[in-house]
């Protein structure tokens, strides 16, 4: 495909929607949704996207995807509204915006803070979705050099590194979370001898472990307690005059801008961690390099900047190994590939071939969501504010129910119920011991391709462990892996300071 | 005990109506095809295109009612044979039903029901394009030569893609390394990456593929050759005679009616079947998903399902995954 045909494709994809009346309404509605997800504390993108999946079903695929991105990018965004507003970050990844935006909130700007945070969220998509276009075939091509060895890796590699990245106590708690995950996965019949395991002679969990009622039950069931349990009280929301797209103030922060989406993007693009990482990551580097440091932390519009760009441009980032590899480069990416999975699209290397224009089609969809969210952030941003004033005892009950409907909808089981609720009560207590779920979320993901590749990859090599070594890829990810284990070790560590006392 | 009395009555007058219904001419009303694959599937695109011609031809609706789950479609199967037997019922289908049985959701043997075949795309040999093999022949001396030397990928062990590559091997006496993936695209994948170097899998699963010449199409797991976009792919058995002793094993994509429904209900379901597989959709739709379109009914069509149960159950069987001896269903070797 040429420049000019992928160009052809986009206008006419994005044509194709807004000429539909149904397919804007979608669009819209699913984007406010998002919105209301991320801004109520305790509802987050991942269980909007999950939630979202079992509706879908019986949609086309591209009403489906609309619906799906819409309220991806609008939860993702709607997140800084409970942040700003009431100092309570909506989803995780608005967290570093709390610190920036209440402050602002408080001086009586919360309307400038709300703008900038729309505008900085639709700049944010908008650079990922191009980094979607110019790096997916890139990244597709470089995914002819994986064979089930490099496929193993880099699986293992996604649970490792959202085990070390995910967790605010020590990385081996991630990691332990993150082999539960994987042992999660182990359950049920073996892809490649059929064998069952650790299946307890149990019919339903011969097909496995579901992974949408794990989803559903880790994400969702420990905010439903801890929030119903915490008896957070409402802050009474701060005033909002005008929402002002700040341009000039835009103009200013152009260079944070681009830094900002560069990390979003890269950090999006390795497996298994999301905005949360993003914004984090986006929020410290612009406080190192910044002029004035010490600014931050009382409202300062870089800040908010950092954050809020940062994790929108990781949808993007997400999207890449997704549609490259199959492989969900965030928590939400990954139920967007279960529901690429329902509607009977395969991502990975032979997407382009199989269902030509589909990566330029999903970038497409990304573009038309940014806009539908700025255009409803900015005008309604006022009054989705006052959902926050809704008590949570309130909306969480609801929740709950949406929770089961949700892991019954998929395949009508009863048993996933059974599956979603116990893991929801072991996640929560894993919580409150610090232990972090993304990484066993990520583990259950990742498990089955890691097993299956790893076997597939010896049976391939009729034993034999030196394709490890030998394949040029396989080594650089192994190299990368090994380095990520030990430099997170105490030797490591006690070396390092060796090293640098003598240099 | 009113109430029950009322509820007795109710039901005694129900049924009686029903039984008068049964003498009018069928069919008197419409008719539910209880499909047990997923909306939007071969199986279901496929059932949807017939039944809208089949209506046409038997003058009532026929809606088709997605009812997926279990082993083999196992909950969909079991809901339309709990029905009456009286052609308001139908099964849509495919071939991976008949390992239902032996997967233990299913109580019965495929012999009750009577099928109606529709088509489906066969399935063939390919080859990557820098692979030294030009003809299936090449292929199996080298196999000969070196035996499980040269590695074969398809969709999961006990798939339908599989048990071609086992019946390949049987019938051409060549060995190779099977390597089983999740899927037919994935084992595709693997041949791009030079992971494996044959796959078996459908026409219409490599069409795309084939069209890029990213695989070279070597033979036809059918006895007749297949003619793609004008280019004729030969049939492996002019090569191999002794294929036709395993082979062919195609997708079958159709519907069923319990075999005890009444004759004049067959036949009447067998001549609006036959019409509509003229229509210009259907044929419309086989060519565009490559698909040999059949139009089996019968003891012809039947036939093929009791082959496909034999070797679909006892290949299970063999490789551990199945839970209910084909023995002790009856179901021949």
């Amino acid at each position: 495909m040429n420049l000019v045909q992928q160009f052809g494709i986009f206008f006419s994809n994005i044509f194709s929607i807004i000429s539909s009346p149904s397919l804007l309404l979608i669009l819209f509605g699913s984007t406010l949704m998002g919105i209301i997800f991320g801004a109520l504390p305790g509802l987050t993108a991942t269980l909007g996207v999950a939630l979202l999946t079992t509706l879908t079903y019986s949609m086309s695929t591209q009403a489906a995807l609309v619906a799906l991105m819409g309220i991806y990018v609008g939860a993702v965004y709607g997140g800084s509204y409970g942040s700003i507003m009431l100092n309570i970050p909506g989803t995780a990844s608005a967290a570093a915006t709390a610190l920036e935006g209440y402050p602002m909130a408080l001086r009586g700007e919360a309307g400038k803070a709300l703008g900038l945070t729309t505008t900085a969220s639709a700049l944010g998509t908008i650079v990922g979705m191009t980094f979607v276009v110019i790096f997916t075939p890139l990244i597709a091509a470089l995914a002819m050099q994986f064979t089930s060895f490099e496929f193993f890796l880099l699986a293992f590699f996604g649970i490792l590194i959202s085990g070390s990245i995910s967790c605010p106590d020590t990385v081996q708690k991630g990691w332990i979370t993150g082999f539960l995950g994987l042992f999660i996965a182990m359950v049920g019949r073996d892809q490649l001898q059929v064998y069952p395991r650790f299946t307890l002679g149990m019919m339903q969990l011969e097909s496995g472990i579901e992974v949408v009622p794990v989803l559903i039950g880790a994400f969702g069931i420990p905010q439903i307690i801890q929030v119903l349990k915490d008896r957070q009280v409402t802050a009474e929301p701060a005033k909002i005059e005008k929402i002002i797209p700040s341009f000039g103030t835009i103009g200013r922060n152009v260079k944070h801008i681009v830094r900002s989406a560069l990390i979003g993007v890269g950090i999006g693009a390795v497996p298994g961690i999301g905005e949360d990482i993003a914004a984090w990551v986006s929020y410290g580097t612009a406080k190192k390099s910044s002029k004035f440091p010490e600014k931050y932390g009382t409202g300062f519009e870089e800040g908010i900047v950092a954050s809020e760009v940062a994790n929108n441009s990781c949808i993007g980032g997400a999207m890449i190994p997704l549609l490259s590899m199959g492989i969900p480069g965030s928590p939400p990416a990954a139920m967007l590939l279960g529901a690429l999975m329902l509607h009977g699209v395969a991502p990975g290397p032979m997407l382009e071939i199989e269902q030509p224009g589909f990566t330029i089609g999903i970038s497409a969809i990304l573009l038309l969501a940014s806009m539908a969210m700025w255009i409803v952030g900015m005008l309604l941003a006022k009054q989705v504010v006052k959902l926050l004033k809704v008590p949570p005892a309130l909306f969480m009950p609801v929740v709950a129910v949406l929770c089961l409907i949700g892991s019954y909808a998929l395949g009508l089981k009863v048993f996933n119920l059974y599956l979603m609720i116990p893991m929801g009560i072991l996640t929560y207590y894993l919580t409150n011991m610090g232990y972090p779920i993304p990484p066993l979320v990520i583990g259950v993901i990742l498990g089955s391709m890691a097993d299956a590749n790893l076997r597939r990859g010896l049976m391939v090599s009729q034993g034999s462990l030196a394709p490890f070594f030998t394949r040029p890829v396989a080594l650089i990810l192994l190299l990368i892996i090994v380095f990520t284990f030990v430099s997170n070790t105490g030797i490591y560590k006690r070396l390092l300071a060796k090293i640098l006392r003598k240099a | 005990m009113k109430r029950i009395l009322l509820m007795l009555i109710v039901l005694v007058v129900a049924l009686g109506f029903v039984s008068a219904q049964a003498e009018v001419e069928y069919p008197a009303r419409d008719i539910t095809n209880i499909l047990v694959w997923g909306a939007g599937g071969g199986t279901d695109t496929a059932n949807r295109l017939v039944m809208a011609e089949m209506a046409k031809e038997l003058g009532v609706n026929v809606n088709v009612n997605n009812v997926t789950g279990g082993v083999g479609g196992s909950v969909g199967m079991y809901e339309a044979f709990a029905k009456p037997a009286d052609g308001y019922t139908l099964c849509g289908l495919s071939e991976s039903v008949v390992t239902a049985a032996v997967q233990g959701g299913f109580g019965n043997r495929m012999n009750v029901w009577d099928f109606f075949i529709i088509g489906g795309s066969p399935d063939l040999v390919s080859v990557t394009p820098n692979a030294p093999y030009n003809t299936i022949a090449e292929l199996v001396e080298a196999a000969k030569k070196n035996p499980k030397s040269i590695r074969a990928g398809s969709s999961a062990a006990g798939s339908i893609h599989h048990l071609n590559l086992l019946a390949f091997e049987k019938g051409s006496g060549a060995q190779f390394n099977f390597i089983p993936y999740d899927s037919s695209a994935a084992s595709q994948n693997a041949a791009m990456t030079g992971e494996v170097t044959l796959v078996i899998t459908s026409v219409q699963e490599q069409a795309e593929l084939l069209k890029a010449g990213k695989l070279r199409p070597l033979g036809m797991l059918i006895p007749e050759d297949f003619d793609f976009m004008g280019k004729k792919i030969p049939s492996a058995f002019k090569a191999y005679p002794g294929l036709s002793e395993y082979l062919p094993l195609e997708q079958q994509i159709g519907f069923a009616i319990r075999k005890d429904a009444p004759e004049a209900v067959k036949t009447k379901l067998q001549q609006a079947f036959k019409v509509a597989m003229t229509a210009d959709p259907i044929k419309k739709f086989g060519a565009e998903r490559y698909f040999t379109l059949k139009g089996l009914v019968g003891k012809e069509a039947n036939d093929i399902f009791d082959k496909l149960e034999s070797v679909f159950s006892w290949t299970l069987w063999d490789l551990g995954a199945a839970k209910v001896n084909p023995q002790t269903l009856g179901i021949p070797r």
